[in-house]
């Protein structure tokens, strides 16, 4: 196990005008399961192959527990990945393939065949498919598969730090929460640092200790996934986590709606975003409460998601003047009917942040 | 159970191809079949003899002779072959623009009609005008296809590896592009050697299409004609009288048309019992694992 520092990480690919990747500075502490969360294009794959060794960055460290293994290759940094579909050897049983990376480093790692039995037969019981063993690959299932990848990623008791590759990709969703659970667990109880790609935030924020959400070759925030839900250091973050994302409003000194006095927004900023469960309706034309920001609108749509004590819960969208909002909570009123969006809480944000520009994607 | 119209008139649908096949393979194998079990002297006068030409070939000292020559002539050519071609094929770069241009290369000896190719080595061989055989002789080694069996065997192989190795090179090739690079990629990180890579990850992809390549050369060199024909006409003396060459001799050339079709079928037979033995082999290999299929 080790830290894993990424100083003023950086990548252009060779003859590319714009960089993959602008400069990054990232710390994952010993043991932290750390997940990078970002869209397809975002710049994920290359941060995991400059960590893998795959590619070399084109400024920028990389250091595991303070050594500089930038210009290492994949075999020497002594890590371990998990890729999007399950990577096995074919021609070998389970039990061999769990076996493989320790017994290809014996020189290394000084291990007996009676250590790396024990060693296999460890996590084959941490992951439960000690059933499995004498089978080939060819005879599991996808999700056993991707069980003994994991397994053959762990294997190695000194491996400096696990790689996952959106490794749910080619599971079933019916089996997803359930291979993400022993992942989870294993972390956990191994230890392990873990750093887990993805483009699903209901993965990353489930797995991880900390998120960074990555945009346009960069990363916008490091947080807890708590941290990165609740307080979105930028817009984007606030659009991209939830589902729906954030609502966005843009406000306007003196245009009538008297924020910036009353409610203790920083002049300089330039719009306010609110969680749709941060919001109540109320229905009606006027705002209720002249202490809480307000706009008022017209419901276009209701989701109804469930029902909570007999009432239906669902996503109310409402057309007003600021635009269009989408609200959670009980349903109120139906499709045409005056509504007036009441706002719990709100975030205000500047224009000198960072905007992706696929932001409205 | 859905209930199925009964037509016969549906059989009529099958009869072209039962045509086509009957006149490209039945009719003509079961005329030699015919020829092999009678006598013939003359359009009018042929006697049925039963299994005597059969019998005679499998005893004839020529035909046993020339069989040993064609099995040693096919595993020398599959072992350098088969090897030779799967490293050309990792030798060359997966993608970019020099791997076209290297497949191109690579293609033109099978492209190249094979009376050509026996000229060709015919030429280059010879010890008094040809680049190689004036070469070698530079060199100070005596060398000589047209007198000496040992170079007028060395001289088929080359010529048979400089023609084929190609065909295998391209098949592994492109079971080779088949490999995912995460596979590579996870080897490279699990610590594996160069030897384990090609062992665990290619071997196991590649194992389809070597099937496929060593079936190829077996068949096909097993059945080799027109090279040896050109380059060395069987010779020196009958160092290089292959199976086929010696058919051609009895058939064409003496016209015992009873015998050299007693020789063929048990050729065709022994073409066919090699490729099966070989192919359930493989098969076997293949299937044999315990628990195999069940699923849970």
């Amino acid at each position: 196990m080790a830290n894993i520092t990424l100083e003023e990480l950086s990548f252009t690919y060779p003859g590319a005008a714009q960089p993959t990747l602008l400069p990054i500075s990232v710390e994952i502490k010993d043991g932290e399961a750390f997940a990078l969360l970002g869209a397809s294009g975002a710049g994920k794959t290359t941060l995991l192959n400059l960590l893998s060794g795959l590619l070399v960055p084109t400024t920028g460290r990389i250091l595991f527990d303070g050594v500089d293994v930038s210009e290492q290759s994949g075999s020497q940094r002594n890590l371990a990945q998990v890729f999007q579909f399950p990577v096995l050897y074919e021609s070998l049983t389970v039990a061999d393939n769990l076996a493989f990376p320790l017994s290809a480093r014996k020189a290394d790692n000084g291990l007996s065949g009676s250590d790396i039995k024990a060693r296999v037969a460890k996590i084959a019981g941490e992951l439960d498919i000690e059933h499995l063993l004498k089978r080939k690959p060819k005879a599991l299932s996808l999700f056993q598969k991707q069980l003994v990848a994991i397994g053959r990623a762990l294997v190695r008791p000194d491996v400096s730090v696990v790689l996952l590759d959106e490794p749910l990709t080619a599971v079933e969703p019916r089996t997803k929460w359930q291979l993400r659970q022993s992942l989870k667990r294993l972390q956990q109880e191994l230890g392990v640092t873990m750093i887990y790609v993805t483009h699903d935030q209901t993965e990353a924020l489930t797995f991880a200790d900390r998120v960074g959400v990555m945009a346009d070759g960069n990363i916008l925030q490091t947080a807890s996934p708590q941290e990165v839900y609740e307080h979105p250091a930028q817009e984007f973050v606030g659009f991209f986590i939830g589902s729906p994302g954030m609502n966005f409003v843009d406000i306007t000194p003196g245009a009538g709606d008297n924020v910036y006095s009353h409610h203790g927004v920083a002049s300089t900023a330039q719009r306010l975003g609110f969680r749709p469960e941060w919001a109540k309706l109320v229905k009606g034309a006027v705002a209720p409460e002249l202490s809480k920001v307000s706009w008022s609108g017209t419901v276009t749509l209701n989701q109804v998601l469930g029902t909570q004590d007999g009432q239906p819960v669902g996503i109310t969208t409402v057309m007003g003047d600021a635009g269009e909002l989408k609200v959670r909570g009980p349903i109120t009123g139906a499709s045409g009917d005056k509504v007036v969006v009441v706002l719990d809480r709100f975030i205000s944000f500047s224009n000198e942040k960072y905007m992706a520009s696929h932001y409205n994607d | 159970m859905i209930n199925k119209p009964y037509n016969n008139r549906a059989w009529l649908g099958v009869l072209p191809v039962l045509l086509i096949v009957a006149f490209s393979a039945v009719i003509p194998l079961m005329t030699v079949v015919n020829y092999s079990v009678q006598d013939i002297l003359d359009f009018n006068s042929r006697f049925y003899v039963g299994l005597d030409w059969y019998r005679e070939t499998l005893q004839d000292p020529r035909f046993i002779e020339a069989f040993g020559r064609q099995v040693l002539f096919s595993l020398s050519v599959l072992a350098i072959e088969i090897p030779l071609g799967i490293l050309v094929a990792r030798g060359l770069p997966k993608n970019g623009a020099w791997t076209s241009v290297l497949l191109i290369l690579l293609a033109i000896p099978l492209l190249i009609p094979w009376n050509v190719v026996g000229t060709i080595w015919q030429i280059y061989a010879r010890s008094d005008i040809g680049l190689l055989g004036v070469g070698l002789n530079e060199l100070g080694l005596a060398f000589n296809y047209t007198s000496n069996p040992t170079h007028a065997w060395l001289t088929l192989i080359a010529m048979d590896v400089w023609h084929w190795t190609s065909l295998v090179a391209l098949l592994a090739f492109a079971g080779l592009t088949s490999v995912p690079p995460a596979y590579y990629q996870a080897a490279e990180l699990d610590g594996a050697s160069k030897w384990q890579v090609f062992r665990y990850v290619e071997m196991p992809r590649l194992g389809g299409v070597l099937v496929i390549a060593v079936l190829l050369r077996l068949m096909d060199s097993f059945m080799i004609y027109t090279e040896p024909f050109v380059l060395t006409g069987g010779g020196p003396g009958n160092a290089t009288t292959f199976l086929s060459q010696y058919l051609a001799t009895m058939a064409v050339g003496q016209f015992d048309l009873g015998p050299a079709a007693a020789f063929s079928v048990i050729y065709f037979l022994f073409i066919l019992l090699f490729c099966w033995i070989f192919y359930n082999s493989v098969m076997v290999e293949d299937a044999e694992e315990p628990e195999g299929q069940r699923r849970d």
